[in-house]
């Protein structure tokens, strides 16, 4: 099997058609109102599929719902004896085969990353794994940066060499198709009449567009200063304490994230004889996230806030995984009102590696 | 990072903590309240089987790990075994009622179903205790998860060298497990020593911290290993106080409390530094302990 193909452009929408009688289909969409998301494309010929703009939100919440019930509870008093009756029922998801596509490069690394989590876990997450296991990605790289995106500096595009069931490029009146998984292989070969193959002459065209990307950053972030900054001295009390005190509180930031998957779980009421036990997203810089009963709570929000969510993406996941678990997607630095976001921590611990602990920032 | 190729099979990171839950690790199964012991005004011990027989007679855990129970509307919380698996068919949490689930506990009676997942976490380091003398301090509570594992060693005493128990509360009142106490009292081979912050007219024991305790006993850096369990700087205080004494951080062992909602390290919400308290411990030796400070 040839590993490089071309999909002429006006081959694309009918292949996602054909895609769609056995799929959903998931491509950034442009709504009324201008802003592009990840939506399921039920009617391709008024959907306003949107290659230009970096989509608002990733690919987390198709595979870790921002609100999910995982159970629903049955409880009440045994006729007789008066005892308490307590049981649990499971709510799994269906299983749904899925194309994601026009997925960047970053989100699709998120989309590794929480595998890493998820999957590589001491018990699999079914929720997760189920939604994953039916997921087929069809990915885009990035020929033109967005205005936050640093995704050079953590290596997470903004073109990949593995992660894909198929990698597109952009070639003006073509795109480039790189196939990856088995899943890629599968769907070309159920396919075939989409595609050609790739001249040398593509390929060449196709190391153009990809060389030409990756000097197009306007940002230039230094992650791995920062990581070799925290793992020499990992507490940078003064930085954590200026962006904690920045810091409202709102949880935007993790929200937004595509690699931030804390959750909480909460028993949802529904009346005296039951409810649903569910799962939403939850953030580790809220009050609340390690409070425990009696108000005792080892993180102390005044200095410490952010101080996890940093440490973790820059310090733990390297020490665990061996890189950052930040994308350089860029999307917290238009999020936080306090600018408390990724690139300006690692600006300010650059700075006070710099100046010593008594750097400005 | 690799490459997530989607049928690989699975291969746990830690076989033995590995536990049937039907594929679903957030389905808690029911269990049977078979017994309840009033431990003092607001601590009780719950004596559990699983309501299913055949699960309950595989159900096997290790001291020092915990469960996930549940009541009614309240969700779930994470409390250690209190009871020894070497006593088969039921196994016992020892609760102290602090907030809205832990009253709800307080309100069950015997025959009244709740709910388990579990269990989970890093136990204690059995093997690596053989051929020790052992020293327990507990604060409080802390002795819950103590007691789980002193029983384990008493039921294979061979396996241990001397055993000394060091049990703080604030008032004579909260001392948890009294029938054992005597039981230890009574025994030759364990020597017991108790304290509280603050005496009563018929208190006839020992007033002040339980770290005070640790200047009574004899340490042999060499042959010991010291098991803490209480508050978080009761904790830091008696480790400080153990490596004054000479024993080496990696022979101290305590288990630590967070929040927790998951109970198999997905959650993030009992991070302490690079660890997660669920999966990584809740048992740590005293050298894996990255900062005392925030304990």
């Amino acid at each position: 099997m040839h590993r490089t193909l071309i999909l002429q452009k006006d081959h694309l929408l009918p292949l996602l058609r054909k895609l769609r009688k056995d799929n959903r289909v998931i491509a950034p969409v442009r709504n009324r109102f201008g802003d592009t998301f990840f939506t399921e494309i039920e009617d391709f010929d008024n959907a306003a599929i949107d290659l230009d703009q970096q989509p608002q939100t990733s690919l987390k919440s198709f595979f870790l719902p921002q609100s999910e019930t995982l159970c629903r509870y049955v409880t009440g008093k045994h006729p007789e004896s008066g005892a308490l009756e307590y049981s649990f029922h499971a709510q799994v998801p269906v299983r749904t085969p899925t194309v994601y596509f026009g997925v960047r490069s970053c989100d699709l690394f998120a989309v590794m990353y929480t595998d890493l989590v998820f999957r590589r876990a001491r018990e699999r997450d079914i929720y997760y794994d189920r939604r994953r296991s039916d997921a087929v990605f069809i990915s885009i790289g990035c020929a033109r940066p967005f205005a936050d995106c640093f995704c050079n500096a953590t290596r997470s595009g903004p073109f990949l060499d593995m992660g894909f069931d198929l990698q597109l490029t952009d070639l003006g009146d073509r795109w480039f198709v790189q196939i990856g998984r088995p899943r890629g292989v599968r769907l070309i070969e159920e396919w075939p009449a989409f595609f050609t193959l790739a001249s040398e002459a593509d390929r060449k065209a196709q190391f153009q567009v990809e060389l030409e990307a990756r000097g197009l950053f306007r940002r230039h972030v230094h992650v791995d200063l920062a990581v070799k900054l925290l793992q020499e001295q990992p507490d940078h009390a003064a930085v954590f304490a200026e962006l904690s005190r920045r810091c409202q509180d709102c949880g935007g930031c993790a929200y937004i994230c595509p690699t931030c998957i804390c959750f909480n779980i909460a028993d949802l009421r529904l009346d005296e004889d039951g409810g649903e036990r569910v799962r939403t997203w939850d953030a580790c810089t809220f009050a609340g996230f390690t409070r425990m009963t009696g108000d005792c709570n080892p993180v102390d929000g005044e200095t410490g806030r952010v101080r996890k969510r940093f440490l973790h993406k820059l310090l733990h996941d390297v020490q665990k995984h061996g890189r950052p678990s930040c994308v350089g997607c860029g999307r917290c630095v238009n999020m936080c009102f306090g600018g408390v976001d990724i690139i300006r921590c690692i600006e300010m611990l650059a700075a006070e590696g710099e100046n010593g602990s008594g750097g400005r920032w | 990072m690799s490459d997530g190729t989607d049928d690989k099979p699975f291969t746990p990171a830690n076989p033995t903590c590995i536990i049937a839950t039907g594929g679903n690790p957030y389905l808690p199964r029911p269990a049977v309240v078979k017994r309840i012991v009033e431990e003092n005004p607001t601590v009780r011990t719950l004596e559990l089987a699983l309501a299913d027989e055949i699960d309950n007679a595989h159900f096997t855990y290790l001291p020092g790990q915990f469960l996930m129970l549940s009541l009614p509307h309240c969700g779930e919380a994470p409390f250690t075994f209190s009871s020894s698996p070497t006593r088969s068919g039921s196994f016992a949490l020892t609760i102290r009622r602090a907030g809205l689930l832990t009253t709800a506990v307080h309100a069950l009676q015997r025959g009244d179903t709740v709910c388990v997942r579990g269990p989970y976490g890093r136990p204690f380091p059995l093997e690596e205790l053989a051929g020790s003398d052992l020293l327990f301090v507990a604060g409080g509570i802390g002795m819950a998860p103590l007691r789980s594992l002193l029983a384990y060693c008493l039921a294979h005493r061979s396996r241990y060298g001397t055993v000394t128990v060091l049990y703080g509360c604030r008032q004579p009142g909260e001392f948890c497990f009294q029938q054992e106490l005597q039981q230890w009292r009574d025994d030759r081979a364990i020597h017991l020593l108790c304290t509280v912050d603050q005496g009563d007219p018929a208190w006839q024991g020992r007033v002040g911290l339980v770290t005070s305790l640790l200047d009574e006993i004899e340490v042999n850096p060499g042959r010991l290993k010291a098991l803490v369990c209480g508050p978080g700087i009761m904790i830091r205080f008696v480790i400080g106080h153990l490596q004054e004494l000479g024993l080496p951080a990696g022979s101290i062992i305590t288990t630590l409390e967070r929040q927790m909602k998951c109970g198999i390290g997905l959650c993030g919400h009992c991070h302490f530094d690079d660890k997660l308290i669920c999966a990584d411990g809740p048992v740590f030796l005293g050298s894996e302990l990255p900062n005392l400070e925030r304990l």
